[in-house]
């Protein structure tokens, strides 16, 4: 007799983890994020007509646009932190200032292209 | 002080899930979370179960969530925790009642990693011990710490999902003894961390290193492991 081990989505999105586990989760959304853009952009080549139609509107809007950039951005900065990180282990005393480092780097990136993509598609 | 307990509760005899209770007690800032529920026990309900035993953060009995994170109750202050505290057990094994966990599927991954030392080799010829210099020593000294608590596994989320996952514990005490210049069993512990259900599934979240009472830096040693597996090498 007992609770089962079962760990809701939002028991685990509501555990107080430190910097690493925001980077965790965000990775895992930025690739779930380009799973659906590349399932999308299949699926609008291959089935066409108006649903394919709707389904390019969606994602060559800029709000989708902006998304898709973060999730790709932010995926591939942070898999080389821990790419660097497995391969030098010693580094791992700087985790907390390798994640520090990692938002230097993806921030002004990401904020000029978002300034980029919204200026385009709100200035005409 | 006043200080707000919200604790969960779950009587398997009664309930078929878990509910909160909120008691309000009289606490000192210095006072541990320990000693509040100790004293909720006796003086309030004394149905109120959790684990407890030396209460010094040596046995890691009392491994729980307090405000969303894994602390040792014995060794967190009412100061460093706020008049409002929310207190569940560990994620990620099953609950038996209130704050105690079934901590077996948690020993039995921890038993799969050998957690012991391995050398059929004759003795050296005085009889006496198996010598290792200082440096040896050092090598693994950060993991000999290991209290077994659980609070690093039940804070990894590769472990919420996958019960299977040996988790951070198992691993941090093969590491002592793959590391240890005396011990002849590396290369097995290597192969069996190398499996599906072993390092791979660290994926550095390093909610490890931050619940761990004792201050190990758990995900580099997992790291270590990890460039052992790769390389072949220990040094």
């Amino acid at each position: 007799m007992g609770l089962k081990r079962d760990v809701s989505l939002s028991a685990g999105l509501r555990y107080r983890g430190p910097a690493g586990y925001l980077t965790y989760i965000l990775h895992r959304i930025g690739g779930l994020g380009m799973g659906i853009f590349i399932a999308m952009h299949i699926l609008a080549s291959f089935v066409g007509g108006r649903f394919g139609g709707t389904l390019n509107g969606i994602y060559e809007n800029w709000a989708f646009q902006i998304f898709i950039f973060f999730c790709a951005l932010f995926h591939a900065i942070n898999g080389l932190r821990i790419t660097i990180l497995d391969l030098f282990p010693k580094l791992l005393d700087y985790q907390t200032e390798a994640i520090w480092i990692e938002w230097a780097v993806f921030l002004p990136l990401f904020g000029l292209s978002a300034y980029v993509i919204l200026t385009t598609a709100l200035g005409g | 002080m006043e200080v707000t307990v919200k604790i969960f509760r779950y009587n398997p005899e009664k309930d078929k899930r878990g509910n909160y209770v909120t008691y309000k007690v009289e606490a000192d800032a210095n006072d541990r979370v320990l000693d509040v529920l100790e004293y909720i026990k006796g003086k309030i309900d004394g149905a109120l179960s959790f684990r407890r035993s030396c209460a010094h953060g040596v046995c890691g009995s009392d491994a729980m969530r307090i405000n969303g994170r894994n602390m040792l109750a014995c060794k967190v202050l009412i100061r460093d925790v706020g008049a409002n505290i929310t207190v569940e057990p560990i994620l990620g094994l099953p609950v038996k009642k209130d704050l105690i966990v079934d901590m077996e599927p948690f020993f039995d991954n921890y038993k799969k990693v050998l957690p012991y030392f391995i050398n059929d080799s004759p003795l050296p010829e005085d009889g006496r011990e198996r010598l290792q210099t200082p440096e040896e020593r050092a090598r693994f000294d950060e993991t000999t710490k290991c209290i077994l608590c659980a609070a690093c596994t039940t804070s990894c989320p590769s472990y919420w999902l996958n019960g299977e996952y040996y988790g951070p514990a198992a691993i941090v005490n093969a590491h002592r003894f793959i590391f240890d210049s005396r011990d002849e069993a590396a290369d097995q512990r290597l192969q069996i961390l190398a499996e599906t259900d072993g390092i791979a599934r660290c994926h550095t979240a390093y909610n490890c290193t931050v619940a761990c009472p004792r201050e190990i830096k758990v995900t580099k040693a997992i790291g270590e492991v990890k460039m052992a597996i790769m390389t072949g090498k220990l040094d």
